[in-house]
């Protein structure tokens, strides 16, 4: 059995490979928009003194990080449905698991970056008469945002990476497109291919940034 | 449209579930040793004099962190029979394509706690004579895996939960039969929570791990 390589086919869809990257890139987007300051919130609740507000945080975020993306996606397909008697558009959906898997990654990000800022900042806001919400804001939040940062740009990436599970529950991003694709063409060393190197042409740079910034912080 | 949910039902079901368990164990496993064995000799490639060398793995490397795993998987299905015109099965394409992802990951971990061997060492290697495969083995490998241990739990955790793809290329793992049987039974959500919980179980300890070996690591090596 022989296999010529010609990309004729995968190159004449590329219509329907860019209306797939598109969705990939607006769920990536909205997830890590989301993802980024929600998990700040989430990690501000993850740290509060009180257990009411500490331990839902806490639980939230080890349930989404101890549990295959791929299950939360589907679960949240199916059982959201089912049990709470609501139809969203399947992108919204998607968005929604995305996003409440990077809130949790991110939210962790934040506590080891906050956890990193010296006690002395604290007591220095507490001598200067800042309340609580100006020592949050003020001091905490910029610090802990440039401390996170090559942690936050590097899970960002990884979420790009993770929105191609949707193809699983048939939302039609990049990837579930590159695979109607290849059934469509009987070609599928050139569309997987030609899939896999847009993902990595645009996970690429942002690999490069966050490689950046760490070494940025080191000398910091 | 009202759900009545009854986890009673499972009970039929958890020799299923055990099997699909045992299933992700095996693959999760089988790649975790091929992966880190692969992903020590990358790392050490990435460290190469040699030009090509370096470039080969670092290619590699960026390529398995810059696509999802689910592209490499099903290039590694649908693609490389083709090309190798040979068949090679949905164990194997998992197996492969989980332990280039694991091998992938893990150099950069290795490749980081190498960084932090100080460079005296490779001195004293030299004073005393110790070249070649014996550096590697007697004073590199045991300080690079001592400061890697817990970024390598944590790489396997993920290892683990990436495992569910494989139920994508038809390996009967525990998110496929989850899924199967969720939708013979039309109890998405019974069974899909009891999947993610034992996912979970066994996830949540190991990442519990992680921080607390962190700690006791930090302290023993101080670094």
């Amino acid at each position: 059995m022989s296999y010529d390589i010609d990309f004729f086919y995968a190159l004449r869809g590329i219509d329907q490979l860019l209306e797939g990257l598109k969705i990939t890139l607006t769920l990536s987007a909205v997830s890590i928009i989301i993802g980024v300051t929600l998990g700040f919130v989430v990690c501000l609740l993850l740290m509060s003194r009180s257990r009411l507000l500490s331990f839902p945080a806490m639980t939230f975020i080890e349930i989404f990080r101890c549990t295959p993306a791929l299950i939360q996606i589907v679960w949240i397909f199916y059982c959201v449905p089912m049990l709470f008697n609501v139809f969203l558009d399947p992108i919204v959906m998607g968005i929604l698991a995305l996003s409440l898997n990077l809130i949790a990654f991110n939210a962790e990000a934040y506590r080891a970056a906050i956890q990193s800022i010296p006690k002395a900042h604290l007591d220095a806001s507490v001598a200067l008469g800042l309340s609580p919400l100006q020592t949050q804001l003020y001091v905490i939040l910029p610090q802990a945002v440039r401390l996170a940062l090559p942690v936050l740009v590097t899970n960002g990436i990884s979420i790009f990476q993770q929105s191609a599970l949707v193809a699983i529950v048939a939302i039609e991003d990049l990837m579930y497109m590159g695979k109607m694709l290849s059934t469509e063409t009987y070609r599928p060393i050139e569309t997987f291919t030609l899939v896999a190197l847009i993902y990595f042409a645009i996970a690429l740079p942002a690999m490069f940034i966050s490689n950046r910034l760490e070494k940025r912080l080191k000398v910091a | 449209m009202s759900y009545t949910v009854d986890f009673l039902f499972l009970a039929n079901y958890w020799d299923a579930l055990l099997n699909g368990l045992m299933t992700t164990l095996g693959i999760t496993g089988l790649c975790l040793v091929l992966g880190l064995g692969l992903g020590f000799v990358v790392a050490l490639m990435r460290l190469s004099q040699n030009v090509v060398v370096r470039s080969v793995s670092t290619v590699y490397v960026e390529f398995f962190r810059g696509t999802p795993v689910l592209i490499q998987l099903f290039w590694i299905f649908f693609c490389l029979p083709l090309v190798l015109g040979i068949e090679i099965g949905n164990f194997m394409s998992a197996v492969i394509a989980l332990t280039l992802y694991m091998g992938a990951i893990v150099s950069e971990t290795f490749r980081s706690s190498l960084r932090a061997i100080e460079k005296d060492q490779m001195d004293a290697c030299v004073a005393l004579g110790i070249g070649g495969f014996t550096k590697v083995i007697y004073v590199i490998l045991p300080q690079a895996i001592l400061r890697a241990i817990p970024t390598l739990l944590s790489n396997s955790v993920s290892l683990f939960k990436e495992s569910a793809l494989v139920s994508a290329v038809g390996m009967s793992d525990l998110m496929y039969i989850g899924q199967n049987i969720s939708s013979i039974t039309f109890k998405p959500v019974e069974m899909l929570t009891a999947v993610a919980v034992i996912y979970f179980l066994i996830a949540f300890p190991l990442t519990r791990s992680v921080s607390l070996l962190e700690r006791k690591l930090i302290h023993k090596i101080s670094l």
